[in-house]
């Protein structure tokens, strides 16, 4: 009965999200896109860092990566929008296959810093293959009014990273990657092949911030360098997963809402404090509830595991 | 375009280079200090050094003292900040997984660069003291650099010393081998862990109060810091404290090596290659360090 | 509760008198929108334009309003990045449905926000943005108000010509506004008969200069050309100080200009070239007005950024007179005819609204002033050539 109301409740929740656009302003839109994106990023780097507990402390390169091979095809071969976000995707998965098959040898923080100056490398390789990216000019796609087509996309997107962290939590696959998370050493001694593994979970958590970074660069229409590398971008993520609960299925959806809707709601209200504000806000998640919202309801109520 | 490179320019980039790396070495000392002592990633380093940075403005600008003696405000002020920081913050993350370090000092670091945009504004500031260079045959020596760097080489010797030869240098050093071992021995962990936060952080001071003299003071003119003192321990090798040295002078010769030969936009971009490929290669950095 | 019979009359008297005496204030205020960076990178100079634009607000009102209407700003902090633009300007148009907007700082966001605006057919006056491609993409609604970053340096390479120097070396920052700044310079160079020796780029934020001077130290170029914002120009005289780089000529487009410029560099400034949009001794009719106004409100020197946001917002406002009605279509029809001659200077755009009749002067730092010396017709001294040695200024 409970798992029947839940459902009406999520079939519900999804119609009056695809019906929104008809009546919400071009505004309303554009958050609910932007939330969208972030909850696919933040539910991205759940799969790699949540599971296995490497931390991805440059998960924006592969955003940076789906921007720019996006706009690219967009700008110099004309291609439509949706084909080009998707190979956005695929060049991140490449990228991802690339960088992560050495990188995952790294153990604890080496990974973290291996991973933080690949975001730096790749920022300094868009400025400087010019020819391809328009180096510091940017690149500025033709104009484009899509902003509603790109709500779906963005909002399937989202979706479906968030099915397959369900599917991938309630599979041996998880299982095995959670082996990992707790003793990694354990899980090789009983026979897993933990580098395979960690970069099977590693590729997946690639695919949707590189569609996302893609349809991005669709909607703002210019991107340059230095915006589509920021650090601050992964922490972002990593806060909203850490706030919701990692390793969960809906705790990096919970945390990316919450965190947007403060953001939008109360930081443009204290501008001169909005960083003071966030950094309060990362060190009381990270010191009172490091479990986030989801891992402290598990416990306490024995909510089930793929939750 | 580059123009065909002479014996004098190389050696003019390998001076600039060396001259730079002696206080990349200082600051990410007490980067790799932190990382020894408690497996810590401290990304609030730079900023630390922002603050030291600002002290000796303040300092200057107010009661015009001079700047290099400026050090020895700002260092004790920010071992008490960095004390602080441990004994309220740090400390309660020293056994979680890395994250919760690199996440809580991440929100530290923001929070300080906002405090500082408070208190000082973003405006640009600086310390005009000593311009110029002293000129030897065809090469040029900044003032501000050879002063900045010999008070830097003076500061990582005597903090070298201090790990070798004194008892609470020894007890540091015990730590960071064996954290477990250095409590049966009877030494105070918790104490320790404050002291190394202290010193690391008054090594971040120093390097501020020292590059204020040399570039313009801003709020968020710390962050790059904290990045290349990460490249220095990683080339260096993490928790090897001579390491530091060999990785702050190699960064300074391959930033600035880079930048000679290729262009400036990729400097920064060669030397996180190389860390990437010394990571590969030697875990444990050039010189070889703790394996985790 | 009641009205008391002798109160109601009494209410609509006073009524009516205010609404005599002050028509501007009876009907709604025309509200205008933008987007300004009051955090992050751009913080200063976009808070630079806002006072231009409240002080643009204040005088409108002052003397009536526009079509009878107060204006009002409402303004919001995009952190100085792209895609938060996109969203505020996003916001004021549709949820904040506001009756005009203006642009916001610097040419990144300017270009990503000018699709928001094109979309809903907003004319934006865009003080401070100053890429040519942003005007150049077949957008109908937005309009240019200072010269282009190409012709940034073109007064000094101008004056290097006439005195005969032969080489340049051009340096800038990676991003949109001082690249474009770079490759027009490289381009007017090459007209006036010059090599250009050096050309290479740094990123933004970089602060040690020393292989990029050894370079060009060893090329030995006669002019040095730096597309800079501030905090670059700060960096690269000093070490070109340490490192005894010693050209005929220095000039750097932003940040030259800032009497903070001074401050920081103190006797190193002089002798340096900075180029600037507006300068406030040139003879521009309303200058007075503005330069009192300015100070008087904020209690210091403006600089460009602040009268080019005051100058953008009066030429909108002239359009809307023009026109009678803040219909987007008929504005845009008088600011593509309109020739005026503002505090900043002239305004006349072709038909992209792409700007081509302000003037970039460039001035000289000669004993820590700002001395105007390109063009002719605007000079108030002459430069300071040659240019002695570090030791020696």
């Amino acid at each position: 009965m409970r798992r029947l109301g839940l459902a009406a409740l999520a079939a519900l929740a999804v119609v009056a999200l695809a019906l929104y656009p008809l009546e919400g302003t071009g505004y309303g839109v554009r958050v609910m896109l932007q939330l969208f994106m972030w909850i696919a990023l933040a539910q991205s780097w759940n799969l790699i860092s949540g599971l296995t507990g490497y931390v991805s402390f440059g998960h924006v390169a592969f955003y940076g990566m789906g921007a720019y091979s996006t706009a690219i095809v967009i700008v110099r071969l004309g291609w439509p929008w949706l084909p080009a976000a998707l190979l956005g995707g695929a060049m991140a998965m490449v990228l991802a296959l690339v960088i992560g098959w050495p990188c995952l040898r790294l153990k604890g923080p080496y990974f973290a810093i291996a991973m933080l100056g690949l975001n730096e490398v790749l920022r300094v390789a868009a400025s400087y293959f010019e020819g391809l990216t328009g180096g510091g000019l940017g690149l500025s796609l033709p104009t484009l009014h899509a902003s509603v087509p790109i709500y779906y996309a963005m909002g399937l997107t989202a979706a479906g990273v968030t099915l397959l962290t369900y599917v991938i939590l309630t599979s041996r696959f998880g299982l095995r990657l959670m082996t990992i998370r707790e003793d990694e050493v354990a899980a090789e001694a009983m026979g897993i092949d933990t580098h395979r593994y960690k970069l099977y979970a590693f590729l997946l958590s690639a695919v949707a911030p590189g569609i996302v970074g893609g349809l991005s660069a669709r909607d703002q229409g210019y991107i340059e360098p230095i915006s589509v590398f920021p650090l601050l971008m992964t922490i972002t993520m990593i806060v909203m997963v850490l706030f919701g609960g990692k390793g969960t299925i809906w705790g990096p959806v919970l945390g990316a809402v919450l965190l947007f809707t403060f953001q939008e709601l109360v930081w443009a209200r204290f501008i001169y404090l909005h960083q003071l504000l966030f950094g309060a806000i990362i060190v009381t998640v990270v010191l009172l509830m490091p479990r986030g919202i989801l891992g402290v309801l598990q416990q306490k109520y024995n909510l089930p595991r793929t939750i | 375009m580059n123009p065909f490179i002479t014996p004098v320019m190389l050696g003019q980039v390998i001076i600039s280079g060396l001259l730079a790396g002696s206080l990349y070495a200082m600051v990410a000392l007490g980067l790799g200090l932190i990382f020894g002592v408690m497996r810590v990633l401290n990304i609030a380093h730079g900023p630390l050094l922002m603050l030291g940075a600002y002290v000796t403005f303040w300092l200057f600008s107010t009661v015009g003292l001079n700047p290099y003696l400026s050090l020895l405000v700002s260092m004790p002020l920010l071992y008490l900040l960095g004390m602080l920081l441990q004994r309220f913050l740090v400390r309660r993350v020293v056994d979680a997984p890395e994250l919760s370090s690199l996440l809580l000092t991440f929100g530290v670091s923001i929070a300080l660069v906002n405090v500082a945009q408070l208190a000082f504004t973003s405006d640009l500031r600086a310390v005009e003291y000593l311009t110029g260079s002293f000129v030897l045959g065809p090469f040029a020596f900044s003032k501000s650099r050879v002063i900045a760097c010999a008070i830097a080489i003076a500061i990582t010797v005597s903090a070298f010393l201090f790990l070798q030869k004194t008892r609470l240098g020894k007890a540091i050093r015990a730590v960071s081998q064996s954290r477990e071992v250095a409590q049966v021995c009877g030494i105070n962990v918790g104490r320790i862990h404050m002291i190394a936060f202290g010193l690391a952080s008054a090594l971040a001071a120093a390097g501020g109060s020292l590059v204020a003299v040399m570039v313009a003071i801003q709020p968020e003119m710390g962050q790059v810091y904290t990045f290349k003192s990460f490249l220095v321990i990683v080339l260096g090798g993490a928790g090897n404290y001579p390491g530091a040295l060999l990785g702050g002078l190699l960064l300074g010769l391959i930033e600035q090596v880079s930048s000679l030969f290729l262009t400036t936009q990729v400097n920064e971009a060669v030397a996180y290659i190389l860390l990437v490929l010394v990571l590969l290669v030697r875990p444990t950095g050039l010189l070889g360090g703790r394996a985790s | 509760m009641t009205i008391k019979p002798w109160r109601l009359p009494a209410t609509l008297a006073v009524a009516a008198v205010l609404c005599g005496a002050l028509p501007a204030l009876a009907q709604t205020p025309i509200k205008i929108g933008a987007s300004l960076s009051l955090t992050g990178t751009y913080a200063k100079l976009g808070s630079y334009q806002k006072e231009g634009y409240e002080l643009c607000a204040e005088d409108l009102n002052k003397k009536g309003g526009l079509l009878g209407r107060k204006v009002e700003f409402a303004v919001y902090d995009d952190q100085s990045t792209p895609a938060t633009g996109v969203r505020l300007y996003e916001k004021l148009i549709t949820e904040d449905k506001v009756d005009a907007v203006m642009g916001p700082y610097s040419s990144p966001i300017t270009e990503a926000v000018a699709n928001v605006t094109e979309k809903y057919k907003k004319v934006m006056v865009s003080p401070l943005a100053a890429t040519t491609s942003i005007f150049k993409k077949g957008r109908k609604y937005i309009f240019m108000v200072i010269s282009p970053a190409e012709v940034y340096l073109e007064g000094l390479i101008d004056t290097a010509a006439k005195r005969g120097l032969k080489t340049v070396a051009i340096i800038n920052e990676d991003t949109l506004f001082t690249k474009s700044a770079a490759i027009g310079t490289a381009e007017l160079a090459r007209k006036q008969g010059m090599q250009v020796v050096f050309q290479e780029a740094y990123p933004k934020g970089h602060t040690d200069f020393s292989a990029l001077l050894t370079k060009i130290k060893a090329v030995n170029p006669d002019v040095i050309a730096a597309a800079t914002y501030f905090d670059d120009a700060v960096a690269i005289t000093r070490q070109m100080k340490e490192l005894n780089v010693n050209p005929k000529m220095l000039g750097v487009t932003v940040g030259g200009d800032l009497p903070e410029f001074y401050d920081l560099l103190k006797q190193n400034a002089e002798y340096i070239y900075g180029a600037t949009q507006w300068e406030g001794a040139l003879p521009y009719p309303g200058q007075r007005e503005f330069l009192e106004g300015y100070k008087r409100k904020f209690n210091r020197e403006p600089v460009y950024h602040s009268a080019s946001g005051y100058a953008g917002c009066l030429i909108y406002a002239e359009g809307v007179k023009r026109a009678g009605t803040l219909d987007a279509d008929k504005v845009r029809e008088q600011l593509l005819k309109l020739e005026i001659k503002t505090a900043f200077g002239e305004y006349k755009v072709d038909q992209d609204g792409f700007q081509t009749a302000h003037k970039m002067v460039i001035l000289q730092w000669q004993d820590g002033k700002k001395v105007t010396v390109w063009p002719d017709e605007l000079a108030s001294g002459k430069a300071r050539f040659p240019t002695p040695a570090w030791n020696q200024r």
